[in-house]
């Protein structure tokens, strides 16, 4: 029964080999500051909002769309969610309003996708900069910062269980951990699980025989794409609390470094398709690649070649696995 | 050349074997027909001597000399020239450009693309193919599925200035695509090559086009050799009996119950922008036949009852209601649709056969996966095609072209539907299955489903059918009763329409 080759399953491997190479050097190098459990739980704390990104990302990529505005959209939310703060309002219609931001946005491009027909490519190049010309304008180019920002929220990214029970003195896991796993969690559940989810991987293959095989492709498109923008905006809600401000470029970095971690992924699928938990790992090789250099005191210019440089490379070496059959 | 020979192919994909250690000589001036079951290997068979996919065992001599063939381009310098199964046009360049695909382009001044000569050079071999009819400065891509094939078969047909002549055609499946008119004028091309003295490699299902123009015939079964023979001192038992290692009927079942007494759809008056003037009722367990030359117009009806299209004038019932507004609509009230292109329009070809065979019905399997279920229903359908494959989640891109097709049929009868709308249902699918997916078709009609089949096989067309529609430039020309018709009839009021 086993049609894979042991080369495919190679390919297929390769990138959590890569991941675990990446691990054992650090380990091997900073064998002080690296393999430590505090170390482990400050990176998955700082990968936190680029997984909850990465992973709804996925979510269209299934798809073979993809959506460049989730950066904006995660700077628009935390913006939106600020502003209310400063005016006054409680904490849970800041976090509402910006969710609800995040959901119509990505409805918004989902609808120019799907129904108006325009590539995804260009709706998101489209509303990226619609997106954060709006956080612009709402937060008057300012920083919302201080005591604008209610404990309450900027809290959540300071706490976290306690895991002395486990024989961790001291540590704690962080509630910001804690939410990008149950993320992955619904979107794993969703995408793998739910005929839903299965209609979207059907749509990657093939959006016409989709199309005539009865599933409604436009409304689901436009569904995912409303997923990915509320994941955005929680991501943009998460970054806000970690530095307890908003200003509107702060989620500009997240978009590129979620598509890459996506096409990290994807060298993993059986036929190079996105899968949420290959997903992950592209997360970890990205983050733990950014702490470990970071620790070794690499020039953040270098730090940024290197990384793409492995983005490339992994991807290349995938490419050239699937070649001949 | 006098002689090719290809010795000891092999190839397994996946340690699973596709081809084991099968002889094959080709001689100057002979059609050689490839034959045997889907999935017994002959287009893995033409794969490894195109180059395309690497051998694992692989020796090619001519007249005696070994010839080097590892990749496409050695293939091309041998002379070899190849039509493979699957539709590969680029679909965004014109039909000039896919036709010199592969072949320099002409130049002015040794710089500037010389549209005019490429398009001249383009027409002059779809005009050796008789498809005049084709303009070479449309798009490919919106070309119907015959012209498709009629570009790709000119491609392998254009001659290059300074090369050596071809020394050998290799065909698979090509008239899959083809309708008869069309077929009769490739099998001229095939007779001109033949005496130009280049080899050809003939792949074909169709027993009666393999007896008319081949000269020798080597049957594969489970990717091994077990017969070759001229073609003369051989017969149509012995050859399906060698494919399938026993005697299988391709007789079409006929009907033996009445068809239903209820109306499964009523058009009246019916136009669209690409249909006029349709007018007829379809009852439960009726067979409708549908045929012409015209394709798309075939097409546009189907869809029409799949819910897609706008109705400008008159009326559609469908399963005693209004005509469905979408595809999605169509398929949860229990039509079901087999489209005319299987990979373009069909299937998603890398995944599994489980997704491929049950994605439109996926709701009934429960809002969470229940894979065991799947993985059930989807070896029942399985079986009830006949589909070679290795397991449920093989991808479907592995699978050989017919059994595609087998995976596309089992989607759409699935759920027992109470309207299938099929368009070549048995392109590419070998004798047994073929007599499978007949009886089966045959089973729905009897148990009241209604069943409206598009088709360019007239044998099937009139073995199926109780009543035959002449579509035209999307006008109904006809409504036939087939009693007592003859494929020469059929084929007869065909052109009749066409001159009208
Ligand atoms: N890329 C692939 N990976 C794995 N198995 C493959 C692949 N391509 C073909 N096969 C297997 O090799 C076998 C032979 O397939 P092949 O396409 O040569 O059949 P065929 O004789 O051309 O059939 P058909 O009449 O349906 O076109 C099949 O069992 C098929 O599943
Ligand atoms: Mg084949």
């Amino acid at each position: 029964m086993n049609f894979r080759s042991f080369s495919t399953a190679l390919r297929q491997w390769g990138t959590f080999l890569g991941l675990l190479a990446i691990v054992v050097f650090f380990a091997w190098r900073l064998p002080e500051t690296f393999p430590t459990a505090q170390n482990f739980l400050n990176i998955s704390q700082q990968i936190s909002m680029l997984a909850v990104a990465a992973f709804t990302m996925t979510i269209v990529m299934v798809m073979n769309d993809f959506d460049l505005s989730v950066g904006s959209t995660a700077s628009l939310a935390g913006i939106v969610a600020a502003v209310l703060f400063a005016a006054g309002q409680p904490v849970w219609v800041g976090v509402t309003a910006a969710l609800a931001v995040g959901v119509l946005g990505g409805v918004f491009n989902g609808f120019l996708v799907a129904y108006i027909g325009i590539l995804p490519f260009i709706a998101t190049l489209g509303t990226l900069t619609m997106f954060s010309g709006a956080a612009f304008m709402i937060s008057d180019g300012k920083t919302i910062f201080g005591r604008d920002i209610p404990t309450e929220f900027a809290g959540f990214a300071r706490f976290g269980i306690p895991l002395d029970a486990i024989g961790l003195e001291g540590a704690k896991l962080p509630l910001m951990t804690l939410a990008a796993v149950v993320v992955l969690l619904m979107v794993w559940l969703l995408l793998e699980q739910t005929t839903f989810g299965r209609r979207l991987y059907a749509i990657g293959g093939n959006r016409v025989a989709a199309e005539l095989a009865g599933i409604n492709t436009r409304r689901l498109r436009l569904m995912a794409f409303g997923l990915t923008g509320l994941g955005a905006a929680v991501a943009g809600l998460m970054y806000a609390s970690r530095v307890a401000s908003a200003n509107p470029t702060q989620g500009a970095g997240l978009m590129l470094d979620a598509i890459a971690a996506v096409f990290l992924g994807m060298t993993m699928g059986r036929e190079g398709e996105p899968r949420v938990l290959a997903t992950l790992v592209g997360v970890l090789i990205l983050g733990i690649l950014d702490n470990g250099l970071t620790q070794m005191n690499v020039d953040s210019y270098v730090r940024e070649i290197l990384i793409g440089a492995i983005v490339v490379s992994a991807v290349a070496i995938s490419a050239f696995g699937q070649r001949r059959g | 050349m006098q002689t090719l020979c290809f010795q000891g192919l092999t190839k397994a994909y996946g340690g699973v074997p596709a081809l084991s250690d099968v002889t094959l000589t080709l001689s100057a001036g002979r059609v050689h027909a490839l034959m045997g079951e889907n999935g017994a290997g002959k287009s893995t068979l033409i794969k490894l001597i195109a180059g395309v996919v690497a051998a694992d065992r692989m020796t090619v001599t001519r007249d005696g000399k070994t010839l080097p063939l590892r990749t496409a381009a050695e293939a091309t310098k041998a002379g070899f020239r190849f039509i493979h199964q699957e539709l590969n046009i680029v679909p965004q360049l014109s039909v000039a450009e896919n036709v010199l695909l592969g072949h320099p382009a002409p130049r002015r001044f040794g710089m500037f693309i010389d549209w005019r000569r490429m398009q001249d050079k383009a027409a002059a071999a779809l005009a050796s193919l008789g498809a005049e009819h084709i303009d070479v400065r449309q798009q490919a891509g919106a070309l119907a599925t015959g012209d498709k094939m009629l570009t790709r078969i000119a491609s392998a047909l254009v001659a290059e200035a300074g090369a050596a002549e071809p020394c050998l055609y290799v065909f698979d499946e090509p008239t899959a695509a083809l309708t008869a008119s069309e077929s009769t004028k490739l099998f001229d091309v095939i007779a001109r090559l033949k005496a130009q003295g280049a080899a050809v490699l003939y792949v074909s299902h169709r027993m009666n086009e393999v007896l008319q123009i081949c000269d020798d015939v080597t049957v594969l079964r489970d990717g091994r050799h077990v017969l070759t023979t001229e073609i003369a001192k051989t017969t149509r038992v012995e050859i399906i009996a060698a494919m399938t290692g026993k005697p299988v009927s391709d007789a079409i079942p006929a009907r033996t119950t009445p068809v239903g007494q209820g109306v499964a759809c009523r058009v009246t008056a019916l136009d669209t922008r690409d249909l006029s003037g349709l007018n007829l009722s379809l009852a439960e367990g009726e067979i409708l036949g549908v045929a012409g030359l015209d394709e798309s117009s075939q097409t546009a009806f189907l869809r029409l009852i799949l819910g897609q299209g706008r109705i400008q004038k008159g009326g559609l019932e469908v399963l005693n209601g209004p005509a469905p507004t979408s595809p999605e609509q169509a398929w949860a009230r229990g039509i079901a649709y087999v489209p005319r292109e299987r990979r373009s329009q069909g299937l998603m070809l890398g995944m599994g056969v489980r997704p491929n065979a049950l994605f439109p019905h996926l709701v009934d399997y429960g809002l969470l996966a229940d894979k065991r279920a799947e993985v059930a229903r989807t070896r029942g359908l399985a079986d009830q095609v006949r589909l070679r494959f290795q397991g449920t989640e093989q991808p479907v891109g592995q699978l050989s072209g017919g059994n595609q097709q087998k995976v596309l049929f089992a989607r759409a009868i699935a759920k027992n539907p109470k309207l299938l709308l099929l368009e070549e249902p048995t392109r590419g699918v070998d004798v047994g299955a073929r007599a499978e997916i007949h009886g089966l078709i045959r089973a729905l009609s009897t148990q009241g489903s209604a069943v409206i089949l598009a088709s360019s096989d007239l044998v099937e067309l009139l073995g199926l059918s109780d009543r035959i529609l002449i579509l035209q430039g999307g006008r109904q020309m006809a409504v036939l009763d087939r009693q007592a018709m003859t494929p020469a009839d059929l084929l007869a009021r065909i052109y009749a329409s066409e001159a009208a």
